[in-house]
Order: C-alpha cells, then sequence, then structure tokens
C-alpha cells in the first residue's frame, strides 16, 4: 500500500513543506500534496481546515511562508497567478470566479485571452460540448445568472486554455445532484483520463472521493491521512470526524 | 425661450467637458477601482501646462494633444507611485480615497508655487461662431464637442468591441480571475491611467479654452460636476458618464440662467444626492456593474 500519491510518478504538481497563510497568521503549516498527469486527486476537511488556502498558496495568492510548489518538477513557488496561467494551470477559485459584469460569451473570451482568434473559436466550441446548457445563454450577463450556471461557466473559463493542471475549489458548490455528478465524473474524471492533473478541493467529499483517485484529509492547516480515496471512504474514523457531517451537508446544499 | 436655448446650449459646450472629464474619472475608477480625487488637480495641470505650450505659440488644438500625453503619463506615474503601493499595503478603499484628496491638495499648492494664484487666460473666448437652429456656438465650442463625441464613441468601441477593452472590463471585475486568465493586469491598470490620464488632460484644456479665465482651483471646483456626471450615468460606464456630462451641463446652465449662477455647482451636488438616494448604481445600471460605490 503506497503512504504517498508520490509513489506512483513525477508529479505535475507538488507542493513540499508548504507553510502559508495570510499577514502574520499561519492557516497550512507543511502540507505535501502530489498530482500526478492523469490523476485525480482530492483535498477534504471541514470549513476553515484551509483548503483554500493551500490552493492560494500553489497560485501565489495567499502568503507562501515556508516550503515549495513545483510544476512538472520546476520550482514555481511564489509565482504570480498570470505566469502561471501561461505555464498550463487552470484555476477557479470558491468564490468570485467569474467576471460578473461580462456575458458568458465575454467570460469565455477572456478564458481564452492568451490564445488566437481561431484557436479560441475551436476550443470555445469543444468546451461549450461539455456545457451544452451554456449554450443558449451565451449573451446573458453573469450578474443575472444562477449559482450553477455560474459555476458552469467559471469551470468553463478555467478549460479554456486547456491547461494541464487544472485546481478548482468547490467547483460544484450550488449545483444540482445531477450537475455535480457532471462535473465530477463527467469532467472532473474524464479530464484527468485525459491526462491532466487535477486537484480538487470539494466539500461533497462522498461523490468527490468516489472519483478520485487519491485524497487528502487537511484537519487545521495539516494532512490528518493521505491514502488512496477509497480506502479514505471506507475509514470509519474518517466518516466519523469528517465525512459524516459532509454526507448530510450533502443533502442541504 | 431665447433664454432657454441659450442656456441648452451652454449647456451642451459645457457638457462636452464635463463629459470628457467624467469619463476619464470614471473609467479609472470602474477599471482601477480608485476613486481618484487627484483627477480634479490634474486636469489643473493639464491647463497649466497647456498654458505654457500656448506661450510658444504653437496651435491650441496641438497643445491639447501634447498636454493629453503628457498628462497620461504623469497619470500612470501617479498610480505606480502612490496608489499601486498603497493597495499592495491593503490599504482599505477609504485610505486610498483619502490618500487622493491630501495627493490633490499637494499638486495644486504646487501649481501655486510655479504658476502663482493669480489668473490666466488661453484667450480663446472670441473667434467665429456658428449658430444652427437657435443654438449659437463658438468654433472652439464646435471642435471640442466634436472631440469629445468622437473619443466617446472611441471609447466605446475599444471597451466592447476590441480584446484589450474587454480585458479591461475583466480585470475591473475580477482581477484574480483576470490573473488567472494568464492576463498581465498590471499592464492593462498602466493602460487604464494612460487612457484616463489622456482624457483628463484633454478634458483639463478644454475646461480652460471654454472658460473666460482660470487659476489654480480650476479642476478641483470642476470635479464636483464630473462626479455628479459620473454617478448619474452609473460610475465606471464610460456612455452613463458621457449622458451624465450632458444632463449635468445643461441643468446647472439653466439654473445659472434662471435663477442665479451661484445655483450652478448647487445643481451638480442636488443631482449627485438625489442619484446617490435613488439611483445609487446609475441611471442605466444592469445589475452588479456598480456594486461597489453602492456598497463602498
Ligand atoms: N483573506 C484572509 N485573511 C485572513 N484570514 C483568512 C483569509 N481567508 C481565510 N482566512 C482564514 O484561514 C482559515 C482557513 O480558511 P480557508 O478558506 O482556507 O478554509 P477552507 O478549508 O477552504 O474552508 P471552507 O470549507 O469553508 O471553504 C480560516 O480560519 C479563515 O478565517
Ligand atoms: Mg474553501
Amino acid at each position: 500500500m503506497p503512504t504517498s500519491s508520490a509513489d506512483a510518478a513525477p508529479s505535475a504538481l507538488a507542493t513540499r513543506g508548504l507553510v502559508a497563510g495570510y499577514g502574520d497568521v499561519v492557516v497550512v503549516h507543511g502540507v505535501d500534496v502530489d498530482v500526478q498527469k492523469g490523476r485525480l486527486v482530492t483535498v477534504v476537511g471541514p470549513n476553515g481546515a484551509g483548503k483554500s488556502t493551500l490552493l492560494k498558496a500553489i497560485l501565489g495568492l495567499s502568503k507562501v511562508m515556508d516550503g515549495h510548489v513545483m510544476l512538472d518538477g520546476a520550482e514555481v513557488t511564489g509565482q504570480p497567478l498570470e505566469l502561471l496561467a501561461r505555464r498550463g494551470i487552470g484555476y477557479v477559485p470558491q468564490v468570485d470566479d467569474v467576471f460578473e459584469t461580462l456575458r458568458v460569451s465575454e467570460n469565455l473570451e477572456m478564458g481564452g485571452y492568451l490564445l488566437d482568434k481561431s484557436e479560441r473559436a475551436a476550443r470555445l466550441d469543444e468546451v461549450l460540448e461539455i456545457f451544452p446548457a451554456l449554450k443558449p445563454k451565451m449573451r446573458r450577463f453573469l450578474g443575472t445568472m444562477s449559482g450553477g450556471e455560474r459555476k458552469m461557466t467559471a469551470v468553463a473559463r478555467a478549460l479554456m486554455l486547456a491547461p494541464r493542471v487544472l485546481v478548482l475549489d468547490e467547483p460544484t458548490a450550488g449545483l444540482s445532484p445531477a450537475l455535480t455528478r457532471v462535473v465530477l465524473e463527467e469532467q472532473a474524471r474524464v479530464l484527468a483520463h485525459h491526462g491532466k492533473a487535477v486537484l480538487l478541493v470539494e466539500q461533497k467529499a462522498h461523490a468527490a472521493l468516489e472519483i478520485s483517485d487519491w485524497a487528502y484529509v487537511l484537519v487545521r492547516g495539516s494532512v490528518a491521512k493521505s491514502a488512496p480515496a477509497r480506502e479514505v471512504l471506507g475509514d470509519p474514523d474518517m466518516a466519523e470526524i469528517f465525512l459524516g457531517a459532509t454526507v448530510r451537508n450533502e443533502g442541504a446544499r | 425661450m431665447k433664454l432657454l436655448i441659450e442656456a441648452i446650449g451652454f449647456g451642451i459646450a459645457t457638457g462636452a467637458v464635463i463629459a470628457l472629464g467624467a469619463v476619464g474619472f470614471s473609467v479609472q475608477f470602474g477599471i482601477s477601482n480608485v476613486l481618484n480625487i487627484t483627477y480634479g488637480s490634474m486636469m489643473t495641470l493639464a491647463a497649466f501646462v497647456g498654458y505654457a505650450f500656448l506661450q510658444l505659440n504653437l496651435n491650441v488644438w496641438l497643445v491639447m494633444a501634447v498636454t493629453s500625453v503628457i498628462v497620461a503619463v504623469a497619470s500612470v506615474v501617479f498610480n505606480r507611485l502612490l496608489l499601486e503601493p498603497l493597495k499592495r499595503r491593503g490599504t482599505s478603499f477609504v485610505g486610498v480615497i483619502i490618500a487622493t484628496v491630501s495627493a490633490g491638495i499637494v499638486l495644486q499648492y504646487v501649481i501655486v508655487a510655479f504658476v502663482g494664484a493669480t489668473a490666466h487666460s488661453f484667450g480663446q473666448q472670441s473667434g467665429r461662431t456658428v449658430s444652427a437652429l437657435d443654438f449659437v456656438f463658438t468654433t472652439s465650442q464646435l471642435i471640442i464637442i466634436g472631440t469629445t463625441v468622437v473619443l466617446m464613441v472611441g471609447l466605446h468601441v475599444l471597451l466592447t468591441g476590441t480584446k484589450i477593452g474587454r480585458a479591461m472590463r475583466a480585470t475591473s471585475t475580477n482581477r484574480t480571475v483576470a490573473r488567472a486568465c494568464g492576463i498581465r493586469t498590471e499592464r492593462i491598470i498602466d493602460f487604464t491611467w494612460l487612457l484616463s490620464g489622456a482624457l483628463c488632460g484633454a478634458a483639463g484644456v478644454a475646461l480652460a479654452i471654454t472658460t473666460v479665465s482660470f487659476d489654480f482651483t480650476l479642476g478641483s471646483s470642476f470635479l464636483i460636476y464630473m462626479i455628479a456626471a459620473a454617478v448619474l450615468g452609473g460610475i465606471g460606464q464610460p456612455y452613463g458618464a458621457m449622458v451624465g456630462g450632458l444632463v449635468v451641463g445643461i441643468a446647472s446652465q439653466i439654473a445659472g440662467a434662471y435663477w442665479s449662477p451661484a445655483y450652478q455647482d448647487v445643481i451638480a451636488f442636488v443631482i449627485l444626492i438625489i442619484m446617490l438616494l435613488v439611483r445609487p448604481r446609475g441611471l442605466f445600471s444592469t445589475g452588479t456593474a456598480n456594486r461597489r460605490l453602492a456598497n463602498a
């Protein structure tokens, strides 16, 4: 039984001893995370555990106090987000994840900002194949759309650049059970199949772990467990301290 | 009736200058998220830079163009040296406003130190007039109105019809997601200040051309009109500011003609207060565009 997902193959995205937070406040205490090409890795943990802060540290958005972030083995610690985007990392934040004052079409156009015109048009068709529900809404402003439609736009926007590494912070928040399944099983899972490295943070732990290769359980800023997702799913301790509560939350969402 | 028509004519001419200034101000707020009170003093700076060039016997429209470029660059430098460092340190929205108020006062008195507190004039009041319908405009007024219309349409096309324009709007709504798209938002912000600074410079010279005489308070006393116009049109929305400029210009001229010139400023304040009470997001708001001001 591997003790770390790092045993499998070189990591597309990795952190080593990552310490991060805001100002003087340390939120993430020395975290090692590995995401290989073609793998879907999920971080679960209670509210306030530091999941979003961990992702933000990877993306240069929260303060990295110590440790390293590596992209394909190259150190990218603290690099500005726009550079990371250009190097192939896609990111969907937990909140404020779209351009509210822009139309859906413009959101997606911005997603493909780095592409030239014909590439962008081709990519747009591909992305709309994934989210056909957006097709009739292309001219709508995001400010007037539902939570689920916004999330779809946000994920679609991130896919426009066809990133090699995708970092998703609760991409299913506010989505219906059906759409959650679409995003997790048909999106995240399929993206991993297509060779992307996907790092996912999910509240809907059960649904996420069922389709994940590896799981990290983050508690108070530290990794409490790092194991194959199936194992975390079946772990009675985890169910008690964390999954139980989350399963109940899922109904409420 | 003649009085009304005259007032409307003046209002359109004033409104064009207000619109020019308000749009630059509005773009700064809308895209850079800074309510830049220094803008008024920057317009004064433009008037005096323009005045200096005029002494070299340059054509007044060439002066306007050259001054625009200078104020555009000065605006970028101002943002980089003062505002961006403040924002990086996490200074609050209101903190940044206070910094721009202070910087505006400093700039105003730096100008006094160089040119004194006496009145200056561009001497553009005379010259040929053109009448259409019952309106009478001087040629410089007409050129300013024309320039404003061209710049406004150009800006609208830039913001809605071009990739960089959409990137500007994207950056203004959500800088983090813009960066996640690979957009170099610092460059976008620089471009925004360059553009709005150019409008500020053009507006400052236009204002100096259309007023009989001006001193170091020119821009700061004009600021209220531009803020009123920007709020009326929905701050951050250039075409709104354009309409806002016209409304404020005409309303203040009518108030000046029928009651007393002293009411010109009052009208601007009244419009501002009513708008903030009734439609803080502007006449043409489409939802979330201006939530920031409403909540500020
Ligand atoms: N911008 C910030 N400044 C200061 N502290 C912050 C900031 N954002 C988050 N925190 C703090 O960091 C801690 C972890 O927050 P984080 O958002 O990373 O949690 P999370 O695991 O993503 O939670 P959730 O499941 O609710 O999204 C919290 O205690 C929070 O108060
Ligand atoms: Mg979070």
